[in-house]
């Protein structure tokens, strides 16, 4: 993270079936979207909407039936975009359920490994990735993975991720099952994440965490994108949120109540209170 | 990504509705007498009955061809070895290595006898629901409840096992894809690198596993179930006429085919 | 009203020595709906299996349930007729391949006639809007399906009590949405229903909650009660809805808004109110 800027990532008619036997179910359907290098991107939608399958094309785990994921500009096929493709992190559903070594530092040192760095790069990087999502590595480099809280273990199986410095990082649910003080540590890391510069790309259907993390949002509906931007709610935004049983988030219906210009409606509930002093 | 050998191909055929215990009895036995008379005539019976029960299935064919896909090496390599190595009048010869009439005729014999063996088998999977293949053993089995074996409880085991594999399967998928993203290779290497790359597949899908066992044991103790007490079925197995129908043809046959 | 639960001074200690309960009291009448809130760790669960006679208790002056002593063990197998548990994870209370057999288990394992099963299986598939799902395998449910089957499994038995440990824990909105329509239709005179959970938004249906803090009782009476008093909500390290946050944030800062609003509609009204006075 140190110095690294965030990646652009974009992808074009993007387009992706899964097959099982004789059938195939599509779901991603010629999807665009465009994220801007240390922009973050909330990707809203139902369960099945195809957010998930999406995250893993961008990553490069799928191989599309369709249409180009763009990093930084770079098609694939041309000779820098296999390291482009490394630079992006993805951080899973459940992420904790890739936990597998006996120790904290271990665990996260996994990633950094494989991409073959020299062990005092390793070392360092485990050591920051552990610092930045608090877990320094002090009091949890060697705490055995499962001796975590489940928010701990999330925030662990997130460190793994960074360590590998990625450039851009998608989240696919990040808060899922969480209890609410997890939830709350969590999405400080994230606000640290995206003021390091990141290019974020989070997947969930918490409207009211993609309000305070997320500087623009696409919606994504069977497979389709149905809106994509930056939050808009004068010019009928609103009623595409609504029309996905997607809600507004709860800060900007409190400013529109309150007779307030909702372009300034605050992101976080300390905002808001500061405001309303 | 099941293998077609255990796969289940649901439908209303004649064979759907036999008890799954006269089916597996049935089967049971053919396969067995499939060994003790080494006669084509024999087999050919067998050959019989087995196309009859193809037919009768209403299965798609293709649903056979890749219940005998996985074993198409054995049959192959059972047929090349017969024809190769048994001794006998040749007509055809490559230096030391010769074909003879009767190494064709044996390897023939052979190999029929394997694919009519897993036609057989695939007929009894195709045609019978997990569940009632589970039931049937388990009725089947319990005479040793006498040696103390818990049939009813292994019964349910594999039930519970059965419905956990598609789950199982999904998260397989999702850690494998997890670990890829973090620059786990599982293609490359020697068997001993291979097998150290599964470890972080491995171990999580270890400890996710036994935390739902953990957590199913639980929920299945708050809805009384209690491991030795006498469980009723939803659908209990109820046998008919039919059944002894099946069970009277395939004695048939075995009669037929030891007297040709 | 009967009593059903009456629990008093329960106290539950884990093998490795963690105390989870340290002495609880707990009275509650037929026909009652108490919420039960609390942090991870405050001993909500712990508690949730004891009632339902899935664990033994360390110690308890009192302790019985539906006139079970849950100091016994045959009090604590009778337990489990009456009282009937609902746990987090869907996927890991499916124990049958499709949604009727496993909503024959509970019958299956009191040795009920074919027919008494089949006819409450209809029943409950009816009941609970799954008929159309009688024999969908489970890895084709969504989560708020699997969790409305396992409730309905849960009510196959005749039950007095019905114990829920956060049961939309793991759940998209649309499922949570089910699941509590589902557990809102079972108010009925004869059953007393224990909603254990993280979330204060949850906790309005009940006329009572309960709230644990380190494995004792730091609040039982009626939801506006507990709302008016932020200090203690902000303890309890629970879920709030942004509207509660907002006053929560407002509170720290100095200025407070009385009790504690759950909807935009009492904080917009909370807001106008505190400005005139």
């Amino acid at each position: 993270m140190s110095g690294l800027a965030g990646i652009h990532v974009a992808c074009r008619a993007l387009s992706f079936a899964y097959v099982e036997g004789d059938r195939s179910i599509p779901a991603v359907n010629e999807v665009w979207l465009e994220a801007a290098p240390g922009s973050s991107t909330a990707l809203l939608g139902p369960s099945g909407s195809g957010k998930s399958t999406l995250l893993l094309l961008l990553r490069g785990l799928l191989e599309a039936d369709a249409g180009t994921v763009e990093l930084d500009g770079v098609a694939p096929g041309a000779a820098g975009y296999p390291a482009l493709q490394r630079s992006v992190g993805l951080v899973f559903q459940q992420a904790e359920r890739q936990l597998f070594a006996a120790s904290a530092r271990d665990d996260v040192a996994f990633g950094p490994r494989q991409l073959g760095w020299p062990e005092s790069d390793v070392e360092q990087a485990v050591a920051e990735s552990l610092e930045r999502v608090g877990l320094p590595m002090q009091r949890f480099g060697e705490r055995h993975p499962y001796s975590l809280s489940g928010g701990e273990q999330r925030r662990l199986a997130l460190a793994g991720v960074l360590a590998m410095r990625p450039r851009a990082l998608l989240l696919d649910e990040p808060f899922v099952s969480l209890d609410p003080g997890a939830r709350r540590v969590l999405a400080a890391v994230l606000d640290g994440l995206r003021d390091a510069g990141l290019t974020l790309i989070l997947a969930t259907h918490d409207v009211d965490q993609a309000w305070a993390l997320c500087d623009g949002r696409i919606v994504l509906a069977g497979g389709r994108v149905a809106a994509a931007g930056g939050w808009e709610f004068e010019a009928g935004g609103e009623e595409t949120l609504r029309a996905h049983c997607l809600r507004t988030p709860s800060l900007v219906e409190l400013w529109r109540r309150l007779g307030r210009p909702v372009a300034e409606a605050p992101r976080t509930p300390a905002a808001a209170a500061e405001a309303l002093l | 990504m099941r293998m077609a050998i255990a796969q289940y191909y649901p439908g209303s055929s004649v064979l759907h509705h036999f008890d799954p215990r006269a089916k597996i009895v049935a089967v049971t036995v053919v396969a067995v007498a499939l060994f003790t008379r080494d006669a084509f005539r024999a087999l050919a019976v067998y050959a019989a009955l087995a196309a009859i029960g193809l037919v009768l299935s209403r299965v798609p064919p293709v649903w056979f061809w890749r219940g005998l896909r996985p074993v198409l090496w054995l049959i192959v390599l059972t047929f090349i070895a017969q024809v190769l190595f048994v001794p006998g009048e040749a007509f055809f010869r490559l230096g030391p290595i010769g074909l003879s009439w009767r190494g064709l005729e044996l390897a023939g014999y052979l190999s029929l006898r394997l694919v009519v063996l897993v036609l057989v088998g695939s007929l009894l999977t195709l045609t019978t629901s997990p569940i009632s293949l589970t039931d049937g053993l388990a009725w089947l089995t319990r005479p040793l409840r006498a040696l103390r074996v818990p049939t009813e409880e292994l019964a349910l085991m594999v039930t519970i096992a059965l419905r956990f594999i598609p789950t199982l399967l999904v998260e397989l998928e999702a850690i494998m894809r997890a670990q890829r993203a973090r620059g786990a290779d599982f293609s490359h290497g020697g068997p001993v690198r291979r097998a150290r790359s599964l470890v972080p597949v491995l171990v999580p899908l270890f400890v996710v596993s036994f935390r739902r066992a953990d957590d199913l044991a639980l929920a299945m103790e708050a809805r009384c179930y209690v491991p030795g007490v006498r469980r009723s079925r939803l659908h209990p197995l109820r046998s008919g006429w039919a059944d002894a129908v099946l069970l009277a043809l395939v004695a048939a046959a075995v009669l037929a085919a030891s007297l040709i | 009203m009967t009593r059903l639960i009456d629990i008093q001074d329960l106290r539950f200690t884990y093998a490795g020595g963690t105390e989870a309960l340290a002495g609880v009291d707990l009275r509650v009448a037929a026909g009652e709906f108490i919420a039960v809130v609390g942090a991870n760790g405050s001993g909500k669960s712990t508690l949730a299996r004891l009632l339902g006679g899935l664990e033994c208790p360390s110690a308890a002056a009192q302790a019985v349930v539906c006139g079970h002593d849950l100091l016994t063990h045959t009090g604590r197998m009778a337990a489990r007729r009456d009282v009937g548990v609902l746990f987090q994870d869907p996927e890991n209370q499916f124990v049958g391949s499709n949604v009727e057999e496993d909503l024959a288990f509970g019958p299956e394992n009191l040795g009920w006639s074919p027919e008494r099963i089949q006819s409450r299986v209809d029943e409950l598939l009816a009941a609970f809007g799954l008929e159309d799902l009688r024999t969908r395998e489970p890895h084709l449910l969504s989560g708020g399906q699997k969790q409305r089957t396992a409730l309905a499994g849960v009510l196959a038995l005749p039950r007095r009590v019905l114990v829920l440990d956060e049961p939309t824990a793991m759940l998209d909105p649309a499922g949570r949405e089910e699941v509590l329509r589902a557990v809102g239709g079972l108010r009925r005179d004869e059953l007393a229903v224990v909603y254990v959970t993280q979330e204060m938004d949850e906790v309005a249906e009940a006329r009572r909650v309960v709230a644990l803090r380190a494995g004792r009782v730091a609040f039982d009476g009626p939801p506006p009660a507990l709302f008016a008093d932020a200090a203690l909500v902000g303890e309890l390290s629970l879920g709030v809805p942004v509207p509660a946050e907002v006053a929560l944030e407002l509170d720290h800062r100095g200025r407070s808004l009385g009790t504690l609003p759950l909807t935009l509609d009492a904080l917009t009204a909370a807001l106008a109110g505190s400005r005139t006075s």
